[in-house]
């Protein structure tokens, strides 16, 4: 066998941790001016969160009976956003689709940082955040009662489990990354990488052991992905509210929720394989792929818009039959057909190779799907409100700039803390394409 | 760490180290690596058995489900409304609770009991460090003393590099 044949893994291996190392160097002003931008949102929400702890709820758009609004839209979109990391990291994982090696790494970061936006507004919401703690469910001596039959309490055990879970199971996967760069760096950044690599030195006892832990870790996170956002649909659909008492709604949120994700994932990889000159690893057909994720679920979630408007409009007149009407023909109508538009029609262009391929059709595709997901969330939550079962009740909501920048800033707080994740870890993982590429697939 | 002996060699590409540590083992030494991926074909060829941690973890989500059954239904009983015609143990509805923290100690266990498993590996199974390993090498350790017969078949299998530690 001649040497060149026999040093090329090793090269390609050595190209791999350089690339990605590259990513890691001092940010230029380009990051500096996103930071910038990114912080100044989340001080904004942070200010606007700060007047409706100060002077109560009547800062927002908030009243009877449209008691949720904005805030628990936000929640359920960043949820959603949430949903994709452990779609490719796990479920993508078990599949063996191996399309998944250079992008998930990214996706499972944007997952952590959703779900930690999330996660703060059930905590705005309330009002008074100071006593956020009793709804966490333990035997107490204060009289609080924990309900176990409402979904409120089983959201609060599913979305910290999945924090958990997702935390560990990204920890988990950056530790050989981690291991090789602080083999390769000083100061502080070698400290970092040793307490994140846990002593990892790459023998093949450990990689034993860690091929077990991590494919048990995908198993775990598999059900626990589909749980959640089926969680999140009952705390509509077990409620008596028409538009909500569906049984249709965990599939429904679950594939809306892959459908926001995967979009929002591609739309940060968009711009971040350009930026840190990753476009040889994160290839145009990764994103193709993903698109084609993003169509699939686009089709599921049309049929399922579809799915509920025929059980409303056949047979008796009902209530829901009512909201879903005024839904689609009533004071919110604008903004239930751009999301039709958004979630439905336009992700139809996925059909063309050429959208997929050229990334300024894509990206705008994706932003649109965002926003029609926001738009979805709005939508379900308000009018069902809005329009209930006593007309002498009706009240149209409009949000208020302080519900906005509170929006506003959960966008700042998530791109802040992924701009400061992309300059301290690997973007993609180092060990897995390493393994594909030095292995017997090269 | 205690101090090592045994002989190191050095390779460029899995497939050739795998081929080594077959060849190895089928004269009856003990081979370990230090690799920076998990090439399955070198794990295959060092030929240990699938690790253990999964019964751990699947031990930890069945205590986690007993958790979660007593903490809800303990719970309810220590403070019975009754709400919405359902009854004071409305198990359909615990099942949501008894999944999550099935998956929440389960991946908890996962998680130490793989830093327990790696660090005791690092203590039980250690391979000479090198900084190679973590980047673009696969090293084979040998433990034991010299043995000119291992470090030629190192060498023949196509090792760069073979030298002795301790």
């Amino acid at each position: 066998m001649s040497e060149a044949i026999l040093l090329a893994p090793a090269e390609r291996m050595r190209s791999i941790q350089d690339r990605v190392r590259r990513t890691l160097v001092p940010p230029g002003a380009g990051w500096a001016v996103l930071v910038a931008l990114a912080s100044g949102s989340a001080a904004v929400g942070a200010w606007s969160w700060s007047l409706a702890i100060r002077n109560g709820m009547q800062v927002t758009g908030l009243n009877r009976p449209v008691g949720w609004g904005v805030f628990i839209t936000d929640f359920v979109f960043w949820v959603g956003i949430a949903h994709s990391g452990t779609l490719i990291s796990a479920i993508l994982y078990l599949f063996r689709a191996r399309f998944r090696t250079a992008v998930y790494r990214a996706a499972e970061a944007m997952t952590v940082f959703a779900v930690m936006t999330a996660g703060l507004f059930p905590v705005i919401h309330l009002g008074r955040p100071w006593l956020a703690y009793w709804i966490f469910p333990y035997p107490n001596q204060r009289h609080l009662w924990i309900n176990f039959r409402s979904p409120l309490v089983w959201d609060v055990l599913a979305i910290s489990t999945y924090l958990v879970v997702s935390s560990l199971f990204l920890i988990t996967g950056l530790q050989p990354d981690a291991a090789s760069l602080r083999d390769q760096a000083t100061g502080w950044r070698r400290r970092l990488y040793a307490l994140v690599a846990m002593g990892w030195r790459g023998t093949s006892e450990e990689w034993r052991h860690y091929g077990r832990g991590y494919l048990f870790f995908a198993a775990f996170a598999t059900p626990l992905v589909i749980s959640v956002h089926s969680v999140v649909s009952w705390d509509f659909a077990v409620s008596l509210v028409p538009g909500w008492h569906s049984t249709l709604f965990p599939p429904y949120f679950v594939a809306g929720a892959i459908l926001s994700g995967v979009a929002m994932v591609i739309a940060l990889l968009i711009p971040l394989r350009k930026a840190l000159g990753l476009e040889e690893l994160i290839t145009q057909d990764h994103l193709g792929l993903l698109s084609r994720l993003v169509l699939l679920t686009s089709l599921i979630v049309t049929y399922s818009y579809g799915t509920e408007f025929f059980l409303a409009l056949r047979g008796e007149p009902t209530d829901d039959r009512a909201t879903l009407i005024y839904r689609a023909t009533g004071d919110y109508a604008p903004l239930f057909w751009t999301m039709v538009t958004c979630n439905c029609l336009v992700p139809l262009s996925l059909f063309w190779k050429k959208v997929r391929a050229t990334n300024a059709l894509l990206l705008p595709a994706m932003l649109l799907v965002n926003v029609g997901m926001w738009l979805e969330r709005f939508v379900i939550v308000v009018t069902s409100l809005s329009h209930n079962r006593v007309p002498f009740d009706w009240h149209l909501y409009r949000p208020t700039l302080v519900e906005a920048g509170v929006t506003l800033g959960s966008f700042g707080w998530f791109f802040l803390l992924f701009l400061i994740f992309l300059k301290l870890m690997p973007a993609v993982s180092i060990s897995e394409l390493k393994e594909e590429t030095g292995g017997h697939h090269a | 760490m205690r101090e090592l002996a045994g002989i190191v060699g050095v390779f460029a590409a899995p497939s050739t180290a795998a081929a080594a540590a077959r060849a190895l083992r089928s004269k009856g030494h003990e081979v370990r690596a230090s690799m920076p991926a998990a090439f399955p074909e070198v794990l295959e060829a060092i030929g240990r058995p699938p690790s253990r941690l999964g019964l751990a973890t699947l031990g930890a989500a069945a205590l986690g489900a007993v958790l979660g059954l007593a903490l809800s239904v303990g719970t309810s009983l220590a403070w019975p409304l009754r709400v919405g015609g359902k009854p004071i143990v409305a198990l359909p509805a615990f099942l949501v609770i008894v999944f999550e923290m099935a998956v929440l100690v389960g991946a908890l266990v996962n998680f130490f009991g793989l830093a327990f498993l790696a660090a005791r590996a690092r203590r039980t199974h250690p391979v000479p460090e090198d900084a190679r390993f973590s980047r673009d090498r696969i090293g084979l350790f040998v433990p034991g003393g010299a043995d000119a017969a291992v470090e030629e078949l190192l060498r023949k299998s196509g090792a760069e590099e073979v030298r002795r530690v301790g």
